[in-house]
């Protein structure tokens, strides 16, 4: 609404190859071409392997294309993405320290005082429901708490997107559903544009606006784009329930069923 | 429980002890051990308590502690310092490979003489030669630790806009220490080797001069007297090496003990 709604992410005929151990040229992802308008949701599935996560380490900027362009709010991309915050498959946060100190590490790197970045942290601590773990080392905590730790670091710095690599796939189911309810108030909370990795189509769905399908590598491009039209908010836990998910579970899965096959057959 | 079972080890450790004290000072008074060359227990202990109530030892002591802690700080410092280095700029590493591995494999007491000859007979030769076995030790775990840095946390720092001096104190600098504080008893150790053996090489005062002397006038109750000290020393070293490891390692699941 008074966001603009420029474009986030644009991906533009984009390609990245890797040389494999044995010297070989893999192309992980081949001409890749799509658009995310700022502020929305957008899922990424397809077949393991396929390069998922490679597409969302290029709009890091952690990996560049070999060919083709990445833009960011009509910047082109070069080196690390300033406006994203990534949250990895596992985690990303630092074992040496402590809750808070993980959470205001951004704000230190942006030489904000540090006083004023423990308060700041502790804020966002009770907003991802962590008030009283501040002094935990991630190891003395479970799971879920490290992931609410990784999200409140990464929201500190006010990213504009967020990259998500299969952030909650470590997770139990009820941990799960509640990190996806949280992420989604925040989201739309603060607006985010989200590109968001993950091999469950359920997850998927449910949280996104739209769904990308990627086709089995090499050279994994989007072969489906579905847009997710069930009204906000949701209920993560009720959205299973509701007949156009599952309409739209099944026209991606079918389409996703081959992609797997075709994952398999190669190996 | 687990109570119990620690106790009653440690009163079999302690009757070990025992055990060998009473053989020793008993074959030795049977004439069976020749006491010339190994000295007796009671001769040793009146030794002992005679060096520290005359207060003829602290003089010895403060030596090698003052060359243990130089050679120490001075050779982890460098040595963190070139790890850090080695292990970000590839190319210093790929350039300075053989000769790393040259000096590290040269057995450092060849160096002793050179030392001697270099910083002369008092406390720099022995120092330096303590920073020539803490230095590899320390520059190795360091490079270690850096090169481990598990990527996703690398990443992570780097996506939350750290540049190299933010990933240095953040990430690398505490990702190498819980290496280098791992080899922590090791190269405290090598401090106190590179000390005693400076010493025993020509001295005029510390624990292996002592122990030299002694040897010099087959004086065997003063060289084991000697070694007896040099025990305890190294005992203390290490208590105070494991508390500090327990609290600089606190953010670890488990700190091992050994």
């Amino acid at each position: 609404m008074d966001m603009p709604r420029s474009t986030a992410i644009q991906f533009d005929g984009v390609t990245k190859r890797f040389v494999t151990p044995d010297g070989n040229q893999y192309t992980a992802v081949g001409e890749i071409t799509f658009e995310i308008p700022g502020g929305e949701f957008v899922s990424i599935v397809g077949p393991t392997g396929c390069g998922k996560s490679t597409v969302l380490n290029l709009a890091a900027g952690l990996i560049f294309p070999n060919h083709g362009q990445i833009t960011i709010f009509e910047v082109p991309l070069v080196g690390i993405n300033r406006h994203a915050a990534y949250q990895f498959q596992s985690d990303g946060i630092l074992p040496w320290k402590t809750a808070e100190e993980n959470v205001m590490l951004g704000l230190q790197i942006r030489r904000v005082p540090v006083a004023q970045a423990r308060n700041q942290a502790r804020t966002w601590l009770v907003k991802v429901g962590l008030s009283g773990f501040e002094n935990r080392y991630p190891h003395q905590l479970s799971g879920g708490m490290r992931k609410r730790v990784a999200l409140a670091q990464s929201l500190i710095v006010e990213p504009e997107i967020l990259l998500m690599d299969e952030p909650f796939s470590a997770l139990d189911e009820q941990t799960r559903e509640f990190m996806e309810e949280d992420l989604l108030d925040i989201c739309t909370e603060y607006h985010k544009t989200v590109l968001f990795v993950t091999h469950d189509l359920e997850e998927a769905i449910a949280l996104s606006d739209r769904v990308l399908l990627l086709s089995a590598g090499p050279g994994a491009r989007p072969i489906g784009d579905y847009r997710v039209d069930i009204p906000r908010p949701r209920e993560v836990a009720d959205i299973r329930l509701n007949p156009s998910f599952t309409a739209i579970y099944r026209d991606i899965w079918e389409r996703l069923r081959g992609e797997v096959m075709k994952a398999y057959e190669r190996k | 429980m687990r109570g119990s079972k620690y106790s009653s080890l440690i009163i079999k450790q302690i009757g070990i002890f025992i055990l060998i004290i009473v053989l020793w000072e008993g074959l030795t008074r049977l004439g069976w051990i020749d006491s010339f060359f190994f000295s007796r227990p009671s001769l040793i202990s009146v030794r002992f308590y005679k060096w520290f109530t005359s207060g003829t030892i602290y003089a010895h002591i403060y030596m090698t502690t003052i060359e243990t802690l130089l050679a120490f700080i001075i050779g982890s410092f460098v040595g963190v310092i070139f790890g850090l280095l080695f292990a970000r700029i590839p190319t210093l590493a790929h350039l300075f490979d053989p000769y790393i591995k040259i000096a590290n494999a040269l057995p450092r007491i060849a160096l002793a003489p050179i030392f001697a000859l270099w910083f002369g007979l008092g406390i720099l030769s022995k120092v330096a030669f303590g920073v020539t076995l803490v230095f590899f030790i320390v520059f190795f775990n360091t490079y270690r630790g850096v090169r481990e840095v598990d990527p996703n946390i690398f990443n992570n720092a780097r996506m939350l806009g750290a540049n190299e001096r933010d990933l240095f104190r953040h990430v690398f600098l505490p990702s190498a220490m819980s290496w280098i504080l791992a080899s922590l008893h090791t190269s405290v150790g090598m401090a106190l080797v590179g000390a005693v053996v400076g010493e025993y090489l020509g001295a005029a005062r510390g624990l292996g001069y002592l122990i030299a002397q002694a040897e010099g006038v087959f004086d065997t109750t003063g060289v084991f007297t000697g070694l007896v000290v040099l025990s305890i020393f190294v005992l203390l070293i290490d208590l105070i090496v494991t508390l500090v490891e327990r609290w600089l390692l606190k953010w670890r699941p488990e700190v091992s003990s050994s």
